[in-house]
């Protein structure tokens, strides 16, 4: 047992890991209002371009961080100016799409240029460790401190006295109002993408050589950790993104201390869901001050949907269901029985994202959860898989609203990173909690799906089944929209202050929404779990959550035909074009990052 | 009324639209060099996005912007900015965390003179001497008409030809609202034209040399402000467009 002071020490290092992140977060939350959900990736690209140069290049330290955040600044003025430039005046959401998009793009690169394989990334640094009181303390712990605190002066002194600094500012503070002085706004993002992308990049690198090992997992890590805290010391504030990052580490440290490593990121996101709650403005903001996020509205862009003849969608569905009557092969049913999985899944987040305009970036979790509860209700209690999925839907409803609710008062970006951090900290608890979900482990051996006391075990059955399964969901959804309750979300989201002044209980319609679209979701998950017959943590994670999203704005959002068609589209072509599997993602990243600049509305448009 | 040729600024038929709703229906303005002019209206007539045409924020449907007879369609709002347009925008719109002196440097953003700039913000401590003991606060921290004085302060550190103003005299207590009118009539008399959007009618009217008066989107009035001083359509016009006058 190492002294609490290792462990001090511990957080504060780590905490200046995350303070190089977040605060690239900050600067351009601050200019932009836009959660960067791209930081993480070139967090990532900066400690492969640190093993680059460390092992083949073979360059001394210096250099070595000198190349890393030159090369990553790059990067993030690519991504600024092709990837988020071009969206200035689209819908409110497009930007954060697209870092998305374009994280998802960068990861398959790096993990398709270096195999998803962990490297060793050495420090070059000697390894001997200094006595401090009660603790010790390593070179690379100084160059780490001593990184930070030299970012953190020349930061300040650029923010303080250069011109340019000034700009990043004032554009801050006031958007317009910079730009009457003549702030030129494109370069003053340039300058915080340019930034935030070379502390991201030196920050990989270095824990990178802190852990001696590197691999694309940590993308979406040191995107989370740095979003964590960044929103704990205030959304666009830099010094509170230090403090809020430093506390980060602490609490990590310390959690980790009494309780082991593997709650360790659970303290994080739990941190991060009780300030969203408590003060969604940070720790340090002053309580009557506005959070930095303009209203709803304008978030979902509009369009006019496209009409489909109600004898059409007949025909579509009827050519479906006798499918498995002509000689069609198992792969193509396979195939398409995932499409329906997803489509449920499509089916839920529609209904949030789309029509309550709760865009959410953890439905996978309501997966995890009708899949778990469907899996040891029918292994425990030998209840049969039909009521079992039933059963599953009915908890990821009652469970997945419960969790989300205490955050239904956040607006826009705020409910897409508190949905982000629910599902992260679901699948913790699942890790962590064995005596019911046998934690890393897993549930094996959960028998196959069953209606009426008959297993459905040929492909035939278990895709009509799931196509029904979809199709009753859809028609359900279907007549939800046109229904009075559908017009009241569609107001929730169009104009949230407005919809509270005619009456509307937002609570109340959001947990509708939820509980509905948790159902679906639960179902979903339900049925896979039975036809997997196996199911761990990871199973449902947060690419499935992503390619959820990327289907529902495919289709168009809130619209439930287009979830379906979406779900087909994304999971049929890449086989029809045999496109192997370790390309997939990085077509779900292109895809989103086209559609969000060139057809936000979708195919089918939204509703 | 003013004549093009002698027009520093001119905004000839413009029409302007949010999303589907009109604001503007052909309006025609134009400030002489040299001039105070005022665009008065009740709320939501569309002074404010008056402004913002002018200042390159809003981008109107059809009409044209000419300032010194060169069109300022198709530039951003830095590029009119260094043309020689400095603006104090509605509710003043300061850099609330940064200081006051920030603030009024933050004015001289386009010039590259350092030393000149040091010398106009003397100048402007002159001019404004209250902010003299404030130029280390936060601009956040003033009191309304403080902050109107920074703000004006700030428009005129890019020595600007033009000083487009929105309802200065907004929020403001009755000593500082005659202090900024005065100010106002100095910055004029030292060159610098004028064209401010105003609700209240008999104040502007004391210092404007034209002024125009805007109901729902047309100029339903205009001439030199001497004129409509005395003119009893201006209170039926004027109270017609809203009851906040
Ligand atoms: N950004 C905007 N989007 C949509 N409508 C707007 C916007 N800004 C102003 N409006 C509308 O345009 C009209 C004119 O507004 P404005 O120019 O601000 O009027 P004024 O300054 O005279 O009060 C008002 O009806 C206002 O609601
Ligand atoms: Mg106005």
């Amino acid at each position: 047992m190492s002294s609490w002071l290792d462990y001090t020490i511990n957080g504060l290092i780590v905490g200046n890991v995350y303070a190089l992140v977040a605060v690239g977060l900050a600067l351009i939350f601050g200019v932009s209002r836009l959660i960067n959900f791209a930081q993480g990736s070139i967090y990532l690209v900066g400690a492969y371009i640190g093993w680059v140069a460390v092992v083949q290049l073979h360059t001394p330290l210096p250099l070595t961080i000198i190349v890393v955040a030159v090369a990553a600044a790059i990067v993030g003025l690519i991504i600024e100016r092709f990837g988020l430039r071009p969206l200035q005046n689209s819908v409110r959401i497009a930007p954060l799409l697209a870092t998305i998009g374009i994280s998802f793009v960068l990861d398959q690169l790096v993990m398709l240029t270096f195999s998803p394989n962990p490297r060793a990334l050495p420090s070059q640094l000697p390894d001997v460790r200094f006595q401090l009181g009660g603790g010790t303390i390593g070179p690379l712990d100084l160059l780490i401190a001593g990184v930070g605190l030299t970012s953190a002066l020349l930061l300040f002194v650029f923010l303080r006295y250069s011109k340019l600094g000034w700009a990043v500012r004032a554009a801050s503070q006031d958007r317009d109002a910079a730009m009457q002085m003549g702030v030129d706004v494109n370069r003053v993002n340039q300058a915080v993408f340019g930034i935030a992308a070379a502390l991201g990049g030196v920050s990989g690198m270095l824990v990178g050589m802190y852990y001696n090992q590197i691999d694309t997992a940590m993308s979406l890590q040191a995107t989370l950790k740095g979003v964590v805290a960044e929103v704990v010391g205030g959304a666009g504030n830099v010094p509170g993104a230090v403090i809020g990052s430093l506390l980060l580490g602490l609490v990590e440290s310390y959690g980790v201390a009494v309780f082991g490593t593997s709650y360790r990121n659970l303290f994080a996101f739990l941190l991060l869901v009780v300030v969203l709650v408590l003060r969604p403005n940070g720790l340090f903001a002053s309580a009557r001050q506005a959070p930095p996020e303009p209203l709803t509205g304008t978030f979902i862009a509009p369009s006019r949907p496209v009409r489909i003849p109600r004898w059409a969608l007949a025909v579509a569905a009827g050519g479906f269901a006798v499918l498995p009557l002509f000689p069609v092969s198992f792969y193509v049913l396979q195939t398409l029985i995932n499409a329906w999985l997803l489509g449920m899944l499509a089916l839920s987040l529609t209904l949030v994202a789309g029509t309550i305009g709760q865009v959410s970036l953890g439905h996978a979790a309501l997966l995890a959860i009708g899949a778990y509860t469907s899996a040891l209700l029918s292994l425990t209690f030998s209840v049969p898989a039909g009521l079992a999925i039933i059963g599953g839907g009915l908890m990821s409803a009652a469970l997945g609203t419960a969790l989300i609710s205490p955050s239904f008062r956040l607006r826009g970006h705020y409910v897409s990173i508190a949905t982000l951090a629910i599902g992260e900290i679901v699948s913790l608890v699942i890790l962590n909690w064995e005596g019911v979900t046998r934690g890393p482990i897993g549930i094996s051996g959960i028998p196959p799906l069953s209606l009426f006391g008959y297993d459905l075990i040929s492909p035939t059955s278990i895709y009509w089944f799931s196509f029904a399964v979809m199709v009753v969901l859809a028609l359900l959804q279907g007549r939800l929209l046109t229904s009075h309750l559908g017009r009241s979300f569609r107001a929730i989201r169009d104009d949230d202050v407005a919809a509270r002044a005619y009456g509307l209980s937002l609570n109340r319609y959001k947990s509708l929404a939820f509980i509905f679209g948790g159902f679906a979701a639960g179902v979903s998950g339900g049925i896979a779990a039975h036809l997997y017959s196996y199911i761990n943590h990871e199973t449902f994670n947060t690419q499935q959550s992503i390619l959820a999203l990327t289907v529902v704005i495919l289709g168009g959002l809130g619209n439930v035909v287009g979830a379906i068609v979406g779900s087909v589209a994304l999971v049929g072509l890449p086989e029809v074009f045999r496109i192997a599997a370790e390309y997939r993602i990085l077509i779900y990243g292109i895809v989103l990052l086209l559609l969000v600049r060139f057809r936000p509305q979708g195919l089918l448009g939204t509703i | 009324m003013t004549n093009a040729s002698e027009a520093l600024l001119a905004l000839t038929a413009v029409n302007t639209f949010y999303g589907q709703a009109q604001v503007h229906f052909d309006l025609s303005i134009s400030v002489a060099r040299g001039h105070i002019v005022c665009l008065l209206g009740g709320n939501a007539s569309g002074k404010s996005t008056t402004m913002k045409i002018i200042l390159g924020l809003v981008k109107p449907r059809s009409g044209e912007v000419t300032f010194d007879s060169a069109s300022l369609l198709g530039l951003s709002t830095p590029q009119i900015v260094r043309r020689g347009i400095a603006s104090v925008p509605e509710a003043r719109r300061l850099f609330a965390d940064m200081s006051v002196r920030e603030n009024i440097l933050m004015g001289a953003f386009v010039r590259n003179d350092r030393d000149v700039v040091a010398q106009d913000l003397d100048r402007m401590l002159t001019l404004f001497p209250k902010l003299g003991q404030r130029l280390s606060q936060r601009a956040g921290s003033l009191s309304g008409g403080e902050q109107q004085m920074v703000a004006m302060a700030r428009a005129l550190m890019s020595r600007p030809r033009m000083i487009v103003m929105d309802e200065p005299t907004m929020g403001l207590s009755p000593l500082y609202v005659d202090r900024v009118l005065e100010l106002i009539r100095t910055i004029n008399q030292e060159g610098v034209s004028v064209f401010m959007v105003e609700q209240n009618a008999s104040l502007a009217l004391e210092i404007a040399h034209e002024a125009y008066v805007l109901q729902t989107g047309k100029i339903v009035l205009s001439g030199p402000a001497r004129a409509l001083k005395d003119d009893p359509r201006i209170r039926d016009a004027y109270l017609g467009g809203s009851e906040a006058a």
